[in-house]
């Protein structure tokens, strides 16, 4: 991790999560931006290996850095910092493309052994998340709604058995020993379920923007 | 062919009459048809001026054409055969137009009213003449009559143009009895009508004045006033006008009606024009003026020309009026059938009897038919007001139940608008509020959170900013479903134990569950259970954490045991506050449920959550 991108409005707060951030990847160098616009010019001038993103900002949601950030450099991973645990508000993020979430008031231990798990492909998935991504893909299976233009993105079997384990409640380290499956091969069927839920809404957004006649062909 | 005709005619209505006549009362009745007649206005009939033979009826149009002025008639006859001595005699005139004065063996006996202008018009009246029985001889009685009357061109119509019918010499009661039958026909039942004509005819005038988008009833109503009017001439003898002005004014009267006949089948059939408006005031002004240019020696002429103008304009109206009501409505198109038909025979006649292709009617046909088919039109009219009127009583009354209807809907609506858009401004303020806390007090706390040197003071505002998000949910949130919530729940205190490196042994409930949980429900079981797994991680010891859930029919279960120390005596005494034992029985109370904690020294803590559905 070389480059990160730090968005946060409040002085205090990027200062400590600055800390943090030094602390686990002492080799980086971060980027601080304390509204969307800044962060968008930054996204133009620097290339981020990883971005940590706060949602409520003066100017605007850092939902659209996330999903500028995807569009410009696919590579770099987005992480929502949010003091909003609610899915309403967390949904939105991981639909641009966020590859996870960290909340602002836990604990620096619990924040950086989440940050180094994220960086290293291990990303959370909470119940409530596990259902707003069964529900967005159950109605993108619905035929009459899906247009023959849009790419058709479905989850495999494994997948959908993960989440929908994770949705009733277990762990992922629960069903990794209920499904017999390694550590890293569960963190791989969610960072997948993560990039497909990106993908598809994608396709979705640009056929709503084409259905409200924002492209003419 | 025409005064053959008309005496054909004649003698059969007189045969009829007189087989009545004899069959009633015995008697032989006289006709006197040979007379010899003088144009001579002296006072007496003038034996110097040879006479000449005279055949009655005589029409003056025929017989004198052109001639105006007075005309002496001499009949000469015995006492009628039959008779008693004694008995009343008279003569009966069917019609002597304008007017007469009758002399019997040089003494005058009877005048019809004044023989100098302005005349007193007898047109329409018939005459009985009591021959005195002191003057009367039984053989060779002369009767002279002095006739006044104008040539046919001077007036509008044959009606009133001079001749002489008949003269019948009979016992006077059984003439009287014909002669009143006469004038009950001809000019009792002209004035009845009139009357009856005038007082519909007001009554449409009033209906139109309170219904001023009927115009139908407005020219109806004028037609009928109109006409009652001018039937004043038939029954109104001493008119104070010369005949060349009451002619002329007669005249000009039949534009007008027939532009009130045209107006009103227009209107009524719902297709006015300007144009046919325009046209109709034009020739009601065209008329006068003509008239005026061809002098009063060509008023039939002119007066003719117009009528044949004007029935042919009624007659097109009445066929186009016909046409729609027979497209539109066909309930009023019988009875409009049979009304206009009459009226357009009754016309036809009347024009042929004009142009002097049928005899002249001994009863004023025009006067006495057209009318009733007003009258008949008017009850129509009447009869479809009345029906509108309750047509529209039983709409208004079913307007009315409606408009009730429709207000206690709208009363509804509104009552669940206001109720809605109540919901809609609490939701919103919620909103507003939840974000405010988030943004601003949320930040704040979150500084303190990570700012702050007191690892005690840093866990305080970390558990408030847990507060304020909980209740912050519990502001905003709908209902959750209570399998949801138990995965939550689950997923939440199997990750912290797990961290805290407790065993956790989570069951919940066998079957799918389908309940609803109220948002503040899951936000104060959430703080509960929270709660609870702090006190077992910071204080218990446990190594072993058994969770259970259960759903019942009214009420769900948690139960959550642990290994660990217990809780000590003195503590539970107290309440502990530490432990925020009180905090969780407290909000369980909220919800009306309860929570009850078991503990003992060695033998670790059990806390039963019991919460209603």
């Amino acid at each position: 991790m070389n480059n990160i991108l730090l968005l946060e409005d409040l002085p205090e707060i990027r200062a400590w999560m600055k800390q943090l951030v030094l602390q686990v990847f002492p080799q980086s160098l971060i980027s601080e931006a304390a509204r969307v616009h800044d962060a968008l010019e930054l996204i133009t001038a620097v290339k981020f290996d990883l971005a940590l993103v706060d949602l409520g900002l003066p100017d605007g949601s850092g939902v659209d850095v996330v999903a500028a950030l995807r569009e410009s450099q696919p590579e770099a991973q987005s992480v929502v910092v949010t003091i909003h645990d609610d899915d309403d508000h967390l949904f939105p993020a991981l639909q641009a493309g966020a590859f996870g979430y960290l909340l602002k008031e836990q604990a620096r231990e619990l924040i950086s052994e989440q940050l180094k798990r994220m960086s290293q492909g291990e990303p959370p998935l909470s119940p409530s998340i596990a259902r707003r991504v069964i529900s967005h893909f159950a109605s993108q299976s619905r035929p009459q709604e899906r247009p023959q233009n849009m790419p058709h993105v479905s989850l495999t079997d494994r997948e959908n058995e993960v989440l929908l384990r994770v949705a009733k409640g277990f762990t992922l380290p629960e069903i990794g020993v209920q499904l017999n499956l390694s550590r890293h091969t569960i963190a791989d069927y969610v960072k997948q379920i993560y990039r497909k839920l990106n993908v598809s809404s994608r396709a979705e957004a640009a056929l709503e923007a084409q259905r409200l006649g924002l492209f003419r062909r | 062919m025409q005064p053959s005709a008309l005496a054909t005619l004649i003698r059969i209505v007189l045969a009829i009459w007189l087989i009545a006549i004899v069959t009633s009362a015995q008697a032989d009745p006289i006709v006197i048809n040979q007379v010899s007649s003088v144009n001579s206005a002296d006072i007496h009939f003038p034996e110097a001026i040879p006479a000449k033979p005279v055949h009655l009826p005589d029409d003056w149009s025929q017989s004198r054409p052109k001639y105006d002025g007075s005309v002496w008639y001499r009949a000469s006859f015995d006492r009628p055969a039959g008779t008693r001595p004694d008995e009343l005699l008279a003569a009966y005139i069917d019609r002597a137009c304008t007017n007469l004065e009758v002399h019997l063996n040089g003494h005058r006996i009877y005048s019809g009213g004044r023989m100098t202008e302005p005349l007193t018009r007898n047109c329409g009246y018939s005459h009985l003449v009591t021959l005195p029985a002191a003057w009367l001889l039984p053989q060779g009685n002369m009767l002279d009559i002095q006739l006044v009357g104008s040539a046919l061109q001077r007036v509008g119509a044959r009606q009133r143009s001079g001749g002489l019918s008949e003269i019948v010499i009979g016992p006077q009661a059984e003439l009287a009895r014909e002669h009143g039958s006469h004038l009950l026909w001809s000019i009792e039942s002209v004035e009845l009508i009139s009357l009856a004509l005038l007082i519909l005819g007001g009554f449409m005038l009033g209906l139109w004045w309170v219904n001023r988008g009927e115009t139908s009833l407005l020219y109806f109503g004028l037609l009928l006033l109109g006409w009652a009017l001018m039937s004043v001439r038939v029954w109104w003898r001493d008119l104070p006008l010369d005949t060349a002005t009451v002619e002329f004014i007669g005249s000009c009267a039949y534009p007008l009606l027939a532009a009130f006949a045209v107006q009103f089948m227009l209107s009524h059939a719902g297709l006015r024009s300007r144009f046919i408006e325009a046209g109709l005031i034009v020739q009601c002004l065209l008329m006068p003026l003509t008239l005026m240019m061809g002098g009063p020696t060509r008023i039939f002429l002119v007066a003719n020309a117009w009528y044949s103008l004007l029935s042919l304009e009624v007659f097109a109206t009445i066929a186009l009026y016909l046409t729609v009501t027979w497209r539109h409505r066909r309930l009023n198109f019988k009875s409009m059938l049979l009304i206009l038909t009459c009226t357009s025979v009754v016309m036809v006649i009347e024009m042929a009897v004009q142009l002097q292709l049928m005899p002249l009617p001994r009863l004023p046909l025009t006067h006495f038919a057209l009318p009733v088919f007003f009258l008949a039109v008017g009850s129509r009219l009447l009869q479809v007001f009345a029906h509108a009127l309750r047509s529209a009583e039983a709409n208004r009354s079913s307007l009315e139940d409606r408009v009730k209807e429709v207000t206690s809907e709208i009363e509804r609506n509104f009552a669940q608008l206001s109720e809605l858009r109540v919901e809609q401004v609490t939701e919103k303020e919620r909103k507003r509020i939840a974000a405010d806390l988030h943004d601003d007090l949320g930040a704040k706390l979150l500084t303190i959170v990570h700012t702050s040197e007191s690892e005690r003071i840093s866990t305080l505002a970390r558990e408030a900013l847990e507060e304020m998000r909980l209740s912050v949910r519990g502001l905003t949130g709908k209902p959750v479903r209570l399998a949801d919530a138990l995965a939550d729940w689950r997923a939440e205190t199997v990750l912290r134990l797990g961290q805290a490196n407790i065993e956790a042994d989570w069951k919940g409930p066998a079957e799918e569950v389908d309940h609803l949980l109220p948002a503040r429900a899951y936000v104060q079981t959430t703080r509960i259970l929270r709660e609870a797994v702090s006190n077992i991680i910071k204080h218990s010891g446990a190594s072993h954490c058994k969770v259970r859930s259960s759903v019942g029919e009214r009420d769900f279960g948690l139960l959550v045991q642990d290994n660990g120390k217990g809780i000590p005596m003195e503590l539970d005494g107290k309440l502990d506050r530490g432990h925020g034992m009180s905090s969780m029985k407290h909000r369980a109370k909220q919800l009306a449920g309860q929570c009850l904690v078991e503990s003992g020294p060695g033998y670790g803590t059990v806390i039963r959550l019991t919460l209603p559905l």
